[in-house]
């Protein structure tokens, strides 16, 4: 619509510009000076029944001609006026059609976006066509409307796992708790175990509570920003799996320079934590772990290896997911739920750093988080 | 009765386990989809208690193959998925019954005995022969108005004979039939407990040897 009205719109100016070149040129005239004997012109009347009666001789031809030619004036300058209008309405119906014509691309994109919603996120406008900006712009739609597909897979994914992690202890507790009523022969003592294995359940349970609020709370983004000193930070998390880092005859190589950055303390202890507890239920009896913290190029690292089994090249990425446990013959009750490196993922993202997973080549991981460079304080 | 459970959850399965044997069945555990193809081609089950979301071949496509091979074997299907999106889902891969998770243990019990019922010939709820009634969901047996104590697996094995109707049973195929796969084949197991159950069944005698053959009812 507006399309046509600015064209017509146009078209009227320029058809009116043109017009008044015309007329300046024509009310300028060719002024030729002629000699002619000044005939005589007698006006004459006509009669209804036909024939004429001359009237008396009035100026001479000069004032006729000039009359005659403001008459053909006046008569070029109507007529001229109607076809510009008639011209005009013609261009802007042409103009309208030619307009409808060109914009059907965006019709099309505008009514298949209304139809796509969170229910068929997967259909696309696969536009045709040369590649002129309509394509590109429903080849961006496109693209967008394949992030957002992805991106709701993924929702609908992690709701569907979590919320077969979360009732699976529920299960165990009350099949436990029902085939301990249901036993007519039960002692003080079989019903003593059964507690006992209620309150591990519970434990693990709030374990796996606590862990999905993590990711819940590191994916908003940060609430705080307080100095992270990452030595320190390791250093207390050595000293509490210490014990399990000897249980399982690791030797650990520690390399603690100064590194430091702004965040959530809290989460940075959880993503150490977390890193160096995979890095240790992922290994080998009598494997290594390798702890190092540095500052390189004015950014905080902290790199954490292990030894382990082979991890094949695709598979990295897969296991940042949530509830992706890297080896899926392992029983589900191994207290993990396969969250622990994608709150690692969440935590880093959080604090605007990098994470990086490289599989090594004898088998066993390295990650690899680059925090941002700190704006250095003013000077005094 | 034999029943699969396919459960990944190790405590979970064990605790299902345990319970399913206070009532009777014999009860062998897969930890994931490719171990419990493996125990379905080498037993006979009656029921397959089976978890949808299993490791290494997903329960889904475990009771797929279970129809493809028209196995008679029954399948309960346990998820923790509950819209009746999935139960649909679920029931039309193939699945006999389905359970969400969590569940009432009765009610599990319950629908393994009826879906047991219904391998071929359908079973009526309780078994009869002439002055013998034995109750299975009951666990109770009966001779004239005498109630006999049997043991699990004496019971069992009665229940066994009495289901096969007249037909003569092998006693391999009770030992498939009756005790799970922790049962060591090479004793007299199976001789000692029909013994021990002819014993308590008293006069006259109910169950006859069949020469090379096995016993019957």
């Amino acid at each position: 619509m507006r399309l046509t009205l600015f064209y017509a719109g146009l078209f009227l100016l320029l058809g009116t510009v043109l017009l008044a070149i015309v007329y300046v040129l024509a009310s300028r005239g060719s002024t030729i000076d002629v000699a002619v004997p000044a005939p005589v012109v007698r006006r004459a009347l006509k009669l209804p029944g036909g024939g004429v009666v001359l009237l008396p001789p009035t100026g001479p031809a000069t004032d006729v001609v000039s009359q005659q030619h403001n008459a053909d004036f006046d008569r070029l300058l109507t007529v001229s006026w109607i076809v510009l209008l008639v011209t005009t309405a013609g261009a802007a119906v042409l103009g309208w059609f030619a307009a409808g014509r060109v914009l059907r691309p965006v019709r099309e994109i505008t009514a298949t976006a209304r139809t796509i919603s969170a229910g068929n996120l997967h259909e696309r406008l696969a536009l045709t066509g040369p590649n002129d900006e309509f394509k590109q712009l429903g080849d961006t739609l496109d693209d967008l409307l394949g992030r957002l597909e992805a991106s709701f897979e993924a929702q609908r994914r992690f709701v569907a796992n979590a919320s077969h992690e979360l009732r699976t202890p529920l299960t165990l507790e009350r099949t436990l708790l029902q085939v301990a009523l249901a036993n007519p022969n039960a002692t003080e003592e079989t019903l003593r175990a059964t507690c006992e294995e209620l309150v591990a359940s519970q434990v693990d349970h709030e374990r796996l509570l606590e862990a999905l609020l993590t990711l819940a709370s590191s994916e908003r983004g940060l609430e705080r920003r307080e100095p992270v000193d990452l030595p320190a930070l390791v250093d207390a998390t050595l000293r509490q799996l210490g014990p399990k880092l000897d249980r399982r005859r690791l030797a650990t190589t520690v390399a603690l320079h100064a590194a430091s950055t702004t965040g959530d303390q809290a989460l940075v202890a959880r993503l150490i934590a977390n890193l160096i507890d995979n890095a240790i239920d992922h290994n080998v009896d009598g494997g290594s772990v390798e702890i190092r913290t540095e500052t390189l190029d004015g950014r905080a690292v902290l790199t954490v290896g292990n030894t382990g089994a082979l991890i094949p090249p695709g598979e990295t990425e897969r296991l940042f997911e949530p509830f992706q446990r890297m080896d899926r013959t392992r029983t589900a009750d191994d207290g993990h739920h396969g969250l622990g490196l994608s709150i690692v993922r969440a935590i880093a993202v959080a604090h605007d750093a990098d994470v990086a997973a490289t599989p090594r080549a004898g088998g066993g991981l390295t990650v690899t988080i680059r925090f941002p460079p700190q704006p250095q304080p003013p000077l005094a | 009765m034999r029943v699969l459970v396919a459960e990944d959850h190790g405590r979970l399965a064990t605790a299902i386990a345990e319970g399913l044997r206070r009532e009777g069945m014999a009860v062998d555990i897969a930890f994931d989809g490719g171990d419990a193809l493996r125990h379905v081609a080498v037993h006979r089950y009656d029921v397959v208690v089976l978890d949808r979301d299993l490791p290494l071949v997903h329960g889904d496509e475990v009771c797929r193959r279970l129809r493809e091979e028209q196995n008679n074997s029954r399948v309960l299907m346990l998820t923790a998925a509950s819209t009746i999106r999935d139960r649909v889902d679920g029931l039309g891969i193939g699945a006999d019954d389905y359970l969400t998770k969590p569940f009432d243990f009765e009610e599990l019990v319950a629908r393994v005995r009826a879906l047991a019922r219904r391998s071929t010939p359908a079973l009526p709820p309780t078994l009869a022969h002439g002055d013998l009634t034995l109750d299975p969901a009951r666990r109770t047996a009966v001779r004239g108005d005498v109630p006999l104590a049997l043991s699990p697996k004496e019971f069992a094995v009665l229940e066994y004979l009495l289901a096969a109707d007249g037909r003569v049973v092998s006693a391999e195929e009770l030992l498939e039939g009756v005790w799970d796969e922790a049962a060591n084949p090479f004793t007299n197991t199976v001789k000692t407990t029909v013994g021990r159950l002819r014993a308590k069944l008293g006069e006259p005698p109910l169950i006859e040897t069949v020469r090379e053959g096995g016993y019957r009812i």
